[in-house]
């Protein structure tokens, strides 16, 4: 069980800013958008444009196998507009 | 020995009040530092022929933080002379001609604050977790960086 969070566009989509999902210990950063699409399929649109924020570290959409603890934060980070 | 005031140190906020160039830049200064050098990014009021009405910055603050730490680390490994760093964002509602950043960095010398600052924002805009919505007349619009390595250019 992972704390996702949602920002900015994203927040939209979903709906909402935070929730606790349960996802597989183990999967990839392209397996675990697919699981949060299901839940959320308005987010589809923003696929192009969206990374990952696994414990606090950047992570591509794609095959890069994740490996998550209970609780861990994976926030869906769209593009950043800051300063 | 003063250590305290010898220690170089980093000063980070996020906030939502109004943000103040005199306390920020006082944060930096140092009797060993002969330059400060500044950045304040403020808002325009206008983007493509739209108004502006106003700001929005949202941020995941914790990491935002954790950020703009890395960013002071690397400040002080490429010019160690570099003394204190303050970065202060507004977050929330930000009015036309207020400012959304404001960055202060100092140094014996100028050359050093200066480069400082400038790579300060730059790497904060490609990598700080803090997003800004401009709201115009009719409408609103999720900016997006040019900077950000992510962002999708062909839409």
């Amino acid at each position: 069980q992972v704390s996702v969070m949602y920002f900015a566009r994203s927040a939209e989509l979903a709906g909402l800013r935070c929730e606790t999902l349960s996802v597989p210990r183990e999967i990839t950063s392209l397996q675990l958008w697919e699981e949060i699409v299901k839940v959320h399929p308005r987010l589809a649109v923003i696929r192009d444009q969206v990374v990952f924020a696994v414990r606090q570290e950047y992570v591509l959409l794609g095959d890069q196998l994740l490996v998550l603890q209970p609780g861990d934060e994976v926030a869906i980070i769209p593009p950043i507009s800051g300063g | 020995m003063e250590e305290s005031e010898d220690l170089p140190k980093d000063f980070i906020k996020l906030k939502s009040e109004k943000l103040s160039a005199d306390e920020v830049s006082e944060l930096v200064i140092s009797p060993c530092c002969g330059a400060v050098s500044l950045f304040i990014g403020t808002t325009r009021n206008n983007f493509e022929g739209k108004k502006v009405i106003h700001l929005e910055y949202e941020a995941y603050t914790s990491m935002a933080e954790t950020e703009i730490k890395k960013i002071c680390r690397d400040i002080r490994q490429k010019w160690p002379s570099v003394k204190h760093i303050a970065v202060h964002h507004r977050l929330g509602v930000v009015p036309i001609t207020e400012a959304s950043v404001i960055i202060a960095v100092s140094s014996p010398h100028r050359a050093e604050s200066l480069e400082a600052v400038t790579y300060c924002i730059n790497t904060l805009k490609a990598s700080v977790p803090i997003w800004k919505k401009e709201i115009y007349e009719d409408e609103y619009s999720w900016k997006e960086n040019k900077e950000c390595f992510w962002a999708n250019s062909e839409k």
